[in-house]
């Protein structure tokens, strides 16, 4: 005998909204539905605001900007100004992470949104039915739900790794006492930004990534010159490797990997995981009729997932795992929640930055995404050192590229520049409206500043 | 205490030896022999208490699901009828 529950929508149910998740992807759409006047609860199991202010985007710019300030006094010597050398002391670095995290305000926890209205259910959800989830044994109902959980590290499945122990991104925040060496597996943003931290606390630096370049999702010459720069910074960068065996020596690692078919291995005193993230689809989403796959939670051009009334957003959905990105397709969710005109995502101009130095920004389409579409594309280049800002800052590594269709119309760009994460937008700008490079071109640009080099580099773009 | 909501929406207190005895019972029906069905059962329940551990309600649907997975990892057959056939669980 088979027997069916009936899921039937709850005519007063506790919330209007419930929202899973207090990062950027729930907490936008939990202050805009609060605001439109809808009864609101947010769900989180862990610190109020998600993984960027307490793991992720904060504290590690605020090591950045510690390593920024270190490579800033070493090179003082060229500025005519004298210093004798660097102390660091990792506990007063950690406690200044710390107050960074404590400054973005959520660390207030519960009371922004309290105060507000917006009811907070701490614990994990879990879904019963499609309109209930139970929540620390306590069942709530609601009329829309937005699914915003965010990631998980994933640990590949590397013989002999868990056994000898390894490091996170949060782990890896929170150290006071800096290993000799580490071995980063993982070269993506992530993993490339620890290595600049690292390598400038002093620590030897060894980075693995699979693909034949760090940053492989970006133009070839970002992922090139990075690990030029890395070299001669001493990280010893293995691109085209795996990772294949870790095994334990005494408090040591000895990571052994293949690279071009050759083994090698390093022996190391930590070892650190950047090798992706895996969405937190731990919910019951079978229970609400909520499809997923490995990459994410399905979502339509509204972030509506496969059962009408539950929305999905930010990196739960594994489109793009940005705090900016989240905060957009939140927005969205929550237009489309009870609004009559339905807004889509539209994902052409998504800027994308690491804060090394010198930063590394890019937007919109790559060189590989317009050869698989078959699209004609011109490129206009120009290196970093053709702005005045260069001469007077003595930072000449970089470069500015646009990529545009046959008619001039821009389509994507990189930046590798001092600030590029700042000079990226006028880029973003450009791409969303889509317009011509000659737009560009014909504007002022101030000088002497390193956005210079964007109109050179539009210059170099034919219109048609 | 862990609670499990049943198809018809009352609960019951999460208990493991019915998972042990639904997955031993699954392993059976392939004709896995009574020694190996246990060391099974036993390794499923713990990968099912694991995930358990952090949460207070879940459906019935829920374990069955997590049995099945696990199970399958250990043999693909009694995942399937364990996951397929209701009158295993």
């Amino acid at each position: 005998m088979v027997y069916r529950t009936k899921h039937i929508k709850p005519a007063r149910p506790d919330f209007d909204v419930i929202i899973i998740g207090s990062g950027s992807g729930g907490g936008v759409a939990a202050h805009r539905l609060n605001h439109k006047g809808k009864r609101v609860a947010i769900v989180e199991e862990e610190n109020i605001g998600g993984e960027c202010p307490n793991y992720g985007c904060v504290p590690t710019k605020a090591l950045l900007q510690t390593a920024e300030v270190v490579n800033t006094i070493k090179k003082a010597n060229n500025f005519g100004v004298k210093v004798s050398g660097v102390n660091l002391n990792f506990s007063n670095i950690k406690a200044w992470k710390d107050q960074a995290v404590k400054n973005t305000g959520t660390f207030e926890g519960k009371k922004s949104y309290e105060d507000d209205g917006i009811r907070v259910l701490t614990g994990h959800a879990h879904f019963i039915s499609p309109w209930t989830v139970s929540v620390g044994g306590k069942r709530f109902t609601a009329h829309k739900f937005l699914i915003a959980t965010g990631t998980h590290d994933f640990v590949p499945p590397i013989p002999g790794l868990e056994e000898s122990g390894f490091i996170g991104y949060r782990e890896a925040l929170d150290l006071t006492k800096m290993p000799k060496k580490i071995f980063i597996i993982g070269g993506g943003a992530i993993g490339v930004e620890f290595a600049h931290i690292f390598s400038t606390f002093g620590v030897e630096v060894h980075i693995a990534e699979f693909a034949e370049r760090l940053l492989a999702r970006e133009d070839k010459e970002v992922g090139e010159l990075v690990a030029a720069l890395y070299e001669q910074r001493g990280v010893k960068v293995h691109t085209s490797s795996k990772v294949v065996k870790v095994a334990k020596k005494g408090s040591q690692c000895v990571v052994s990997f293949e690279k071009e078919g050759k083994a090698h291995s390093v022996t190391v005193d930590k070892i650190m995981l950047a090798a992706g993230k895996v969405p937190n689809t731990n919910l019951g989403l079978e229970n609400a009729g909520v499809e997923y796959t490995k990459r994410g939670i399905k979502v339509d051009k509204e972030m509506k997932t496969t059962n009408a009334h539950i929305y999905a957003a930010g990196d739960v959905t594994g489109k793009y795992m940005f705090t900016h990105t989240a905060g957009y397709e939140s927005r969205l969710a929550a237009e489309n929640m009870f609004g009559s005109l339905k807004h889509h995502a539209d994902y052409r101009a998504v800027p994308r930055c690491v804060f090394i130095e010198p930063e590394i920004a890019t937007v919109g389409a790559t060189e590989d995404e317009l050869r698989a579409k078959k699209v004609k594309y011109q490129v206009g280049a120009v290196p970093i050192n053709i702005a005045s800002r260069s001469n007077t800052s003595q930072e000449d590594v970089g470069f500015v590229k646009i990529l545009a269709n046959k008619k001039g119309v821009i389509l994507g760009a990189s930046i590798v520049a001092p600030r590029a994460g700042e000079m990226i937008h006028e880029l973003t700008l450009a791409i969303q409206w889509k317009l011509k490079a000659s737009k560009i071109q014909y504007a002022i640009h101030a000088f002497p500043t390193w956005s210079q080099a964007i109109r050179m580099a539009a210059n170099k773009i034919r219109v048609r | 205490m862990k609670h499990i909501v049943k198809r018809r929406g009352h609960t019951e207190t999460y208990d493991q030896k019915k998972v042990y005895a639904s997955v031993f019972a699954a392993c059976q029906s392939v004709r896995e022999p009574a020694g190996s069905s246990e060391l099974i059962a036993e390794k499923v329940v713990s990968e099912v208490n694991k995930w358990i551990e952090k949460k207070h309600e879940v459906t019935a649907n829920d374990i069955r699901r997590q049995a099945s997975k696990h199970l399958t990892v250990y043999h693909p057959d009694a995942g399937h009828m364990l996951a397929h056939h209701r009158v295993v669980w």
